[in-house]
């Protein structure tokens, strides 16, 4: 890469942050998100990975707030403060990873679809439109149960299921991108379709994926908080919708513990905002709609 | 609960806006061609969902038998006869060939755990979800619409960042969530918080009869429509937001200003009709979702619609009862999306004609 | 979940940045989301007065509503299989003998006496007299004759209880008091023949037994203590007593099982009366309940054992070995140190938090003529230092990692079958997981919805087994005899784990044949004793039947056994036949009568508006403020 490009890379990534600073929301977004990440990555720490034993839990089962344990304790004694931040990590990690994976088909569909239209675009979105009149939470949980239960299961059955939106954006934002005139030169000067997919369509597309992603994390750990709750996650770990299902089966609704299952719903909730209001404030600071961002 | 993707109607919109500049032929040849091609897609993704839905099922480990039997004393020929009533005993392409020739009669087999016709259970729990859910979709929509409008007219200003704050947050808790707190709240009673509403169910079962029964099964609606009402308007709210910013930015409101219409006025003839399309799409979209969109909401509220119905077949499973709610399902989405690709032309000039 | 918007969002017009305003904006936010959590709260404040148990005025009696949460297969007493519908079956429909409530020994039902012939093959049942079906018809030996004759000779009658009816050659009624069954061989069950026997005149107008439901015309004709007389799938089931019923009438005037698919809805709708009794609690559930006032807990001993079970080896009978199952635990010393190492102690306390009894041998000590458990030289106690000790003596070293080596060098690491559903599977697995992670053992949790294609290919190394036990022990027994291995890997078989001992079976033939109780017993407890020494299952526990009834609805109820014993899922009908209502006036099962319904709507309705108004008019306000500054 010639440090023009950089130069010029760099100066595209100052201007972004400078109109991204200007969205008061994504800010807070941002701020929440790096002190959830912090708290995430510190936790072998902070809290360590004995905190998920059983035989050595510290407190007894179920106890309400107190000094020693700021959430109380879950059925088996765990301090559930303990937990609320070593689970932040497989929450964290499967929204993530869902995402990617989600957005990661839906670029390279799209893209594909996009730039070579005729038959193969036409069989490709008739592909992406049946997914998409699948309904895909009932399409993830079938995913979900034929698969074993681990946190991959979870990840895969989140990104098959939620890819074809970005397919679709993104071949628009394709043959947007390939009508313009330059396309054309590069065209002309024997860039192959190689070429002109990785060096003009994808950092074209780049900005609405990233928008994409950052949205599509926030469903992702919904998701997963979802089919946890509906017992499809893998139990031998701990994630804030593992959370959720385990204080129900223990039956923490009507027996009232609501330390037990009010805590990881609101850090469920705060993540989904955060990744929200980034990605809402990505979006417009790039406006994707009509290509007119760049 | 909606779903996890983007409503195709929106996603379509937006491609349309991004990608319209074909020539445009005859009015309304061009929409019979574009009807009748919808119509055929639509058509093709059923028969695809059929056919899907009866393989997707067979992929799930798990003999229905030997786990519907679980626990109960069963010997080897009793296995054999439930296996024989099921259909169970036949190779797969025998199997998948009934399957399709009573599904083009319109039967859907007869379920295993129940072992009524699936049509005939469908139907007994399909009035359940869409009350539920079309309640929510209506009073949703029409809350959104209205505070969509609201935070456009006013955007940028306190009301504006309140309105969607409120929104953006309700809309990232997890609905099954609140729908427990609602519960512990406003049904167990908290503190000094009595127990408003019913815990579960669509009727108290004690034999109401008119006007009595239609208050009984409201009182048992509200805790479910406000949990779905709460994560679910922001979507239109954003959606109205966004098109009715859109459509302030058009001279012809400057025109309407400069005619010497009121701000009130300008915004009810001419602003919102043009805004309302990309809305009502979605509204139509989200009626799509009503037969998959509750599953959750319907588990936490003891709901007896077809959400609980399916997640119960799923765990046997219950291969006639699951696959024919998928077919409900996926068949409810394309025929809504249909409708939305149908009247989308026909409601914006600028699309398609 | 809910979706993403790929909402098309414009940029703000930007404005000056401010961080107080940005403060009060989330206050502000903040505020409006409490008031909207609360709107309905200001709204109980008036109303509140009317509680939960009022009476029902419109039916004027008394109402026992049990919260169930499985769904009902089926109304026909030929299919039905699950343990609510067999619980109603109980209720609706006379068996011939019924077992009594205070020690579960065989009493008199449909016939009140009973005999064997010399050579144990002929048993003739004295048939009562004072018995008719709840349309008026007598109910007589013909109804019971012609019930076992259709499972005899329809496949499909034979679906739920066919089991019962395999070895008999001949049933006959050779007068409408006498019921007399030749069998082909003898069979020690004879007095545990859990069967409904139905109205003759009723039921052989039906056509095709594979799919009738019994569910279209109500009331059913019965000749139980209830008479089943209204059925909404997963809603509710009505029953009414059968005022003829020989025992008596039940007390309450309507029975309901009303559906409850979340166990906390069904405990909430405890706490507010909606229903009378709810079953299966969680330890929290229970501990948070037992402080309230008009509940009381019932803590029973169970039914169930709940057991881990090794792979031995899946095989046919056929001879073939099939399946996936872990080569070391063949070896005995393997699964001895396993089960050594496994606090069974601790895990009632922990993960059934005291509400258990801890394992021994196979059968429940519920079931007292037929417990046995082990003697002290032949008991596994919890032991790692031995357990260890015993895998090192047969040779499974540690390597470095401290990770025991199998007899192929290859680390040891197991998998373990556990129901996804079932919440102590879970529990027990991260016990497990930890304990032979000590002895330098892997264990992988594999949680399944449906465990059964696994476990019947034999693709697993341990798994979580439960079995809930009759009276009669004989069909616990009989799924670890060689005999209901698969005939091939092809089929399945009604075993329960591929267990095929030869002792075993000699002991399992012998007790099927012995009429005489105590001499079945003994050789019922040595069968136990051996299964034990095969060392391929570790009972646990027992888990006990946690439930709870309102004390203001329900003044009495029988539990089985009568001391301290359960109420839902008896063997039998005495606790809902005996429930007798609290008070006079109250004991309704329900709280929301129609015209307080429509209050608290009216109510809830105008605070909604209002409150609806008020922050319409305060964020109005806010908005206008603003735009002055």
């Amino acid at each position: 890469m010639t440090s023009l490009a950089w130069e010029r890379r760099r100066g595209s990534a100052a201007r972004f942050w400078k109109a991204y600073r200007g969205h008061r929301a994504g800010l807070y977004g941002l701020a929440g998100l790096a002190l959830i990440a912090l708290l995430a990555l510190t936790a072998p720490w902070t809290v360590g990975a004995d905190v998920q034993s059983v035989t050595n839990a510290p407190g007894t089962a179920l106890e309400p707030p107190s000094a020693e344990f700021p959430l109380g304790t879950d059925q088996f004694g765990r301090s559930l403060l303990g937990l609320l931040i070593w689970g932040a990590r497989i929450s964290l990690l499967v929204g993530l990873l869902a995402a990617t994976l989600s957005v990661a088909i839906g670029t390279l569909v799209g893209v594909l679809a996009g730039h070579y239209g005729g038959w193969l675009s036409t069989v490709v979105m008739r592909i992406t439109d049946w997914f998409l009149v699948m309904p895909a939470l009932v399409l993830a949980i079938v995913l979900a149960t034929v698969l074993s239960r681990s946190m991959w299961t979870v990840v895969l059955a989140i990104g098959v299921t939620s890819w074809p939106t970005t397919a679709r954006l993104v071949r628009a934002q394709t043959i947007a991108v390939e009508s313009r005139p330059y396309i054309e030169r590069a065209t002309a000067l024997g860039g192959g379709h190689g070429h002109v997919m990785a060096r003009h369509v994808l950092p074209n597309v780049m900005p609405l994926v990233l928008a994409q992603t950052t949205l599509g994390i926030s469903t992702a750990i919904l998701t997963e908080a979802t089919l946890a709750f509906l017992g499809l996650g893998d139990p031998t770990v701990v994630s804030w919708g593992g959370m959720l299902q385990d204080a129900r089966e223990a039956g923490a609704v009507s027996s009232g513990h609501w330390w037990y299952l009010a805590p990881p719903g609101i850090a469920i909730a705060l993540v989904a905002l955060a990744f929200t209001l980034c990605g809402r404030a990505v979006e417009s600071v790039l406006n994707p709609r009509l290509g007119v961002g760049r | 609960m909606t779903t996890a993707s983007t409503p195709a109607g929106v996603a379509r919109a937006e491609e349309a806006r991004a990608t319209d500049g074909a020539p445009r032929t005859g009015v309304t040849s061009g929409y019979l061609r574009h009807a009748a091609g919808k119509l055929g897609g639509a058509l093709v993704s059923l028969f695809a969902v059929l056919v899907t839905s009866f393989f997707l099922f067979r992929i799930i480990p798990g003999d229905p038998v030997k786990a519907m039997t679980h626990g109960v004393p069963t010997s080897a020929e009793q296995l054999a006869t439930l296996r024989r009533q099921f259909g169970l005993d036949l190779p797969l392409w025998q199997q998948f060939t009934d399957y399709c020739a009573k599904a083009l009669t319109g039967d859907l087999g007869t379920s295993f755990q129940f072992r009524a016709p699936v049509g005939e259970l469908i139907a007994a729990k399909l009035p359940a979800t869409l009350l539920l859910t079309g309640v929510a979709v209506v009073i949703y929509s029409a809350l959104g619409l209205w505070l969509g409008t609201r935070s456009a007219w006013r955007h940028g200003r306190l009301g504006d960042k309140v309105n969607t704050g409120i929104a953006l947050t309700l809309w990232s808790v997890p609905s099954f969530w609140l729908g427990l707190l609602l519960i512990i709240v406003f049904s167990v009673g908290t503190g000094p918080v009595p127990g408003l509403f019913p815990t579960g169910g669509m009727e108290s079962g004690t034999g109401e009869t008119g006007f009595a029964y239609v208050l009984d099964v409201a009182h048992h609606l509200v805790l479910p429509v406000v949990t779905l009402v709460a994560v679910g308007y922001a979507q239109t709210l954003l959606v109205m937001r966004s098109s009715l910013l859109d459509e302030m930015g058009g001279d012809y409101l400057t025109t309407a200003r400069a005619k010497g219409l009121r701000d009130d006025e300008v915004r009810r003839r001419h602003a919102v009709p043009n805004a309302l399309l990309p809305t009502v799409t979605m509204v139509f979209i989200n009626l799509g979702h009503v037969a998959a969109g509750s599953i959750l909401v319907e588990t936490v509220f003891s709901w007896p619609g077809l959400g609980g119905l399916f997640y119960q077949a799923l765990s046997v499973p219950d291969l006639p009862l699951v696959q024919g709610l998928f077919v409900v399902f996926a068949g409810a989405m394309i025929l809504m999306n249909l409708i939305a690709d149908l009247l989308y032309p026909l409601l914006d000039p600028r699309v398609g004609r | 979940m809910v979706m993403v918007t790929k909402v098309p969002s414009r940029p703000l017009p930007r404005r000056p940045d401010r961080p107080r305003r940005t403060a009060r904006l989330l206050l502000a936010a903040a505020l409006a989301t409490a008031s909207l959590a609360a709107l309905p709260a200001t709204a109980t404040a008036a109303p509140a007065a009317a509680p939960a148990a009022a009476g029902d005025e419109k039916s004027g009696g008394t109402t026992l509503t049990v919260a169930v949460s499985q769904s009902i297969d089926s109304l026909s007493p030929f299919l039905a299989q699950k343990l609510t519908s067999t619980s109603i079956h109980r209720l609706a429909y006379e068996y011939l003998t019924n077992y009594d409530a205070k020690d579960a020994r065989t009493v008199p039902g449909f016939a009140t006496e009973w005999s064997a012939s010399a050579d144990k093959l002929t048993w003739t049942y004295r048939i009562r007299e004072d018995s008719t079906w709840s349309d008026g018809k007598p109910a007589t030996a013909e109804d019971a004759a012609w019930t076992f004759n259709k499972m005899m000779t329809d496949p499909n009658a034979a679906t739920a209880n066919g089991s019962f009816t395999a070895n008999f050659a001949e049933v006959t009624a050779p007068d409408p008091r006498t019921l007399v069954i030749r069998l082909k061989k003898p069979q020690a069950t004879m007095t545990a023949l859990d069967v409904p026997i139905v109205p003759k005149h009723v039921w052989e107008k039906v056509g095709d037994f594979s799919k009738f439901n019994n569910d279209q015309q109500f009331p059913i004709v019965g000749n139980g203590p209830f008479v089943i007389t209204d059925y909404k799938v997963d809603q509710y089931i009505k029953l009414k007593p059968n005022k003829t019923f020989w025992r008596g009438s039940p007390k309450f005037d309507e029975l309901v099982f009303k559906y409850y698919k979340d166990g906390d809805a069904a405990v909430a709708a405890l706490q507010k009366g909606e229903v009378s009794f709810v079953p299966n609690l969680t330890p929290a559930q229970a501990a948070a309940l037992k402080t309230q006032k008009d509940i009381k807990v019932n803590d029973a001993p169970g039914r169930r054992f709940y057991a881990l079970a090794t792979n031995p080896g899946a095989r046919a009978k056929d001879g073939k070995t099939f399946g996936n199952g872990h080569p070391a635990l063949l070896d005995p010393a393997v699964r001895k140190a396993l089960f050594l190492s496994v606090d069974r102690a601790a895990l009632v306390d922990k993960v059934f938090q005291g509400h258990a009894v801890e394992g021994e041998g196979y059968i429940p000590p519920r079931f007292g003529s037929y417990f046995w458990k082990p003697g002290p030289e032949q008991k596994r106690a919890y032991d790692p230092a031995a357990a260890a000790k015993a895998l090192d003596d047969a040779g499974y070293r540690k390597n470095g990692e401290g990770k025991r080596l199998g007899k192929d060098g290859r680390p040891l690491n197991f998998r373990i079958l556990c129901h996804a559903t079932d919440p102590n599977d879970k529990a027990v697995g991260k016990y497990l997981q930890e304990w032979w992670g000590a002895l330098g053992i892997g264990l992988t949790v594999e949680c399944l919805d449906s465990v059964s294609d696994p476990w019947v290919k034999g693709d697993y190394d341990l798994a979580f087994d439960g079995w809930s036990v009759n009276p009669d022990p004989d069909y616990v027994l009989s799924i670890h005899t060689c005999g209901t291995l698969p005939a091939t890997p092809k089929d399945t078989g009604a075993t329960d784990n591929f267990i095929c001992d030869k002792e075993f079976d000699a002991l399992y033939a012998q007790q099927a044949v012995e009429y005489d109780t105590a001499k079945r017993a003994d050789l019922v407890k040595r069968m136990q004793s051996r299964l034990y020494d095969t060392g391929y299952m570790n009972v646990m526990a027992y888990p006990n039947a946690l439930e709870a009834y309102r004390t203001d609805q329900i003044a009495s109820i029988t539990t089985m056994p009568e001391a301290a014993g359960n109420l839902w899922g008896q063997d039998g009908y005495w606790s809902w036949w005996s429930a007798v209502p609290a008070g006079s006036a109250s004991g309704s099962g329900d709280g929301s009568g129609s015209s307080s319904t429509g209050v608290w709507i009216g109510v809830g309705a105008a605070v909604v508006v209002v409150a609806g108004g008020l922050l319409l008019l305060r964020t109005r306000r806010r908005a206008t403020a603003d735009d002055r500054e």
